[in-house]
C-alpha cells in the first residue's frame, strides 16, 4: 500500500516542485494538494493522509495553526512543517502545535524525503538548529524552553488566533465573517475579546502582533523598502 | 534569439536562477509542457547565473530576485553590460508582488515580470513573449500584459 502525503503550500510552483521530488520516491503518493491552511485541514480531514506536509507561509490560516487544527481533529496525524525560518520561536510553536517534522524550504529538495521516510518509520524529523534546541529544552527540567522570552500568544483561542490573522491579513469583520461561516457580530465580539486580551488598541497594533508572533510575515524587496504583507 | 535550427522549429533554450531547488525543479516541471522547449541549466545565484549565461548562451534566464551573492537584479543588470544587444532576455520570477520592484526589474533590463504565486498560469506565456523579444509583465492583482 502506498503511503499517502496531502501537502499544502500556496504557491502552485512550490506544489509542483515538491511532489515531482516526492513522486521519485517510489511507494509514495500526492493524494491532495491545498492552497491555504483551510483547505488543508478540510482535504485532511476527507482524505486521512499518511503524512501532511505545510508551509507555514499560508493566507487565511498559517501553518502552525494548521497544524493545531489537524492534531486536535485528531492526534495520530504526521505532520511536517516547511519553513523558511528556523528561528526558536518557530521552532518552539511548530513543535508545541504537534508537528513531527521541521524542514527549511531551501533545503527541502535535500531534507523532505528523509523527513517523509522519518515519520513513516514512526521516528522524527528536525534540522540541526532543532535538535539543539530540543536538547536544551531537555537539559532544562526536560522542557523545551525559551529563555528570556515572553510565551506567544498566551490566552488566544484557536478561534481567536484564526480571526487574529484574517484581520491581520487586512479582511473587514464581515469578510472574516462569511469566511468561517460566522455572524459578523460573533466575529465582532471576537475581536473585542482578542483586543482586550492582548490590550491592543487598534488594527494598526493587531497587524504588529501578528508579524511579531509569526502569524502574518512581511516581505522586504531588495532595497529595504516595506513591501506587501504576506502570511508567515 | 532563439537558436534554428536548418528546417526545424525553434529551439528555446532556458537557464534557471533560483536559490530553492523546489522552485527550480517546480519550473522545470512547468516548462516541460512545451516539448520545443530545453532547459540547459540551473543557477542557485547571480553569480553563477552570470558564468552559465557566458558558458550557456541560453535564450531566456528565468530569474528570482532574492538570492545569495549577487541578487537578480545585479545579475540582470551584469548580464545586459556583457553582452549587450546579443544576451539572453530575462523574465523574472519572484516573490515580489511590487510595481515598485517591477520597475526597478525592467529597468535592469528584464524583458518579463511574472509573480510567483502566479507562475503556473503566467509562465509558459511568458516565456513565450520574451523569447520573441516581447514585453510580458503580470502582477497578482493587476491585468497581465504581454505587449
Amino acid at each position: 500500500m502506498k503511503l499517502r502525503i496531502l501537502l499544502a503550500d500556496d504557491h502552485e510552483i512550490v506544489r509542483r516542485g515538491l511532489c515531482a521530488l516526492l513522486q521519485k520516491h517510489e511507494g509514495w503518493e500526492v493524494c491532495g494538494e491545498a492552497s491555504d491552511g483551510r483547505e488543508a485541514v478540510e482535504m485532511a480531514k476527507k482524505l486521512k493522509p499518511d503524512v501532511v506536509i505545510v508551509d507555514i507561509g499560508m493566507p487565511s490560516l498559517n501553518g502552525l495553526d494548521t497544524t493545531r487544527q489537524l492534531m486536535a481533529h485528531d492526534p495520530h496525524f504526521k505532520v511536517i512543517v516547511l519553513t523558511i525560518t528556523d528561528s526558536d520561536q518557530v521552532i518552539r510553536e511548530a513543535l508545541d502545535a504537534g508537528a513531527r517534522g521541521f524542514v527549511l524550504k531551501s533545503d527541502a529538495a535535500r531534507d523532505l524525503v528523509s523527513a517523509v521516510e522519518a515519520l513513516q518509520s514512526r521516528r522524527m524529523f528536525f534540522t540541526p538548529r532543532v535538535n539543539d534546541l530540543v536538547l536544551a529544552g531537555f537539559l532544562d527540567k526536560g522542557h523545551v524552553v525559551a529563555r528570556n522570552e515572553p510565551p506567544s500568544l498566551p490566552t488566544l483561542t484557536v478561534r481567536e488566533r484564526e480571526i487574529t490573522q484574517l484581520l491581520a491579513e487586512g479582511k473587514s469583520s464581515k469578510e472574516v465573517a462569511t469566511l468561517l461561516n460566522l455572524s459578523t457580530k460573533t466575529v465582532e465580539t471576537h475581536r473585542s475579546n482578542i483586543m482586550r486580551k492582548l490590550s491592543l488598541h487598534s488594527i494598526r497594533d493587531l497587524v504588529v502582533y501578528a508579524i511579531k508572533n509569526n502569524i502574518i510575515q512581511i516581505q522586504m524587496p531588495e532595497s529595504g523598502r516595506p513591501a506587501e504583507t504576506t502570511v508567515a | 534569439m532563439p537558436h534554428q535550427a536548418t528546417g526545424k522549429a525553434m529551439a528555446v533554450r532556458i537557464l534557471l536562477v533560483d536559490d530553492h531547488p523546489v522552485v527550480r525543479q517546480g519550473l522545470r516541471t512547468l516548462l516541460q509542457g512545451r516539448g520545443d522547449w530545453e532547459v540547459v541549466g540551473e543557477a542557485s545565484d547571480g553569480v553563477e547565473a552570470v558564468e552559465k549565461v557566458d558558458f550557456l548562451q541560453p535564450d531566456v534566464v528565468v530569474l528570482d530576485v532574492t538570492m545569495p551573492r549577487m541578487n537578480g537584479l545585479e545579475a540582470c543588470r551584469v548580464i545586459q553590460q556583457k553582452h549587450k544587444n546579443a544576451g539572453p532576455e530575462v523574465l523574472f520570477v519572484t516573490q515580489h508582488d511590487s510595481p515598485q520592484m517591477m520597475r526597478e526589474a525592467l529597468d535592469a533590463g528584464a524583458r518579463g515580470y511574472v509573480v510567483k504565486s502566479n507562475a503556473a498560469r503566467d509562465l509558459l506565456e511568458a516565456v513565450e513573449s520574451v523569447s520573441q523579444h516581447r514585453m510580458f509583465t503580470a502582477l497578482a492583482g493587476s491585468p497581465r500584459v504581454p505587449n
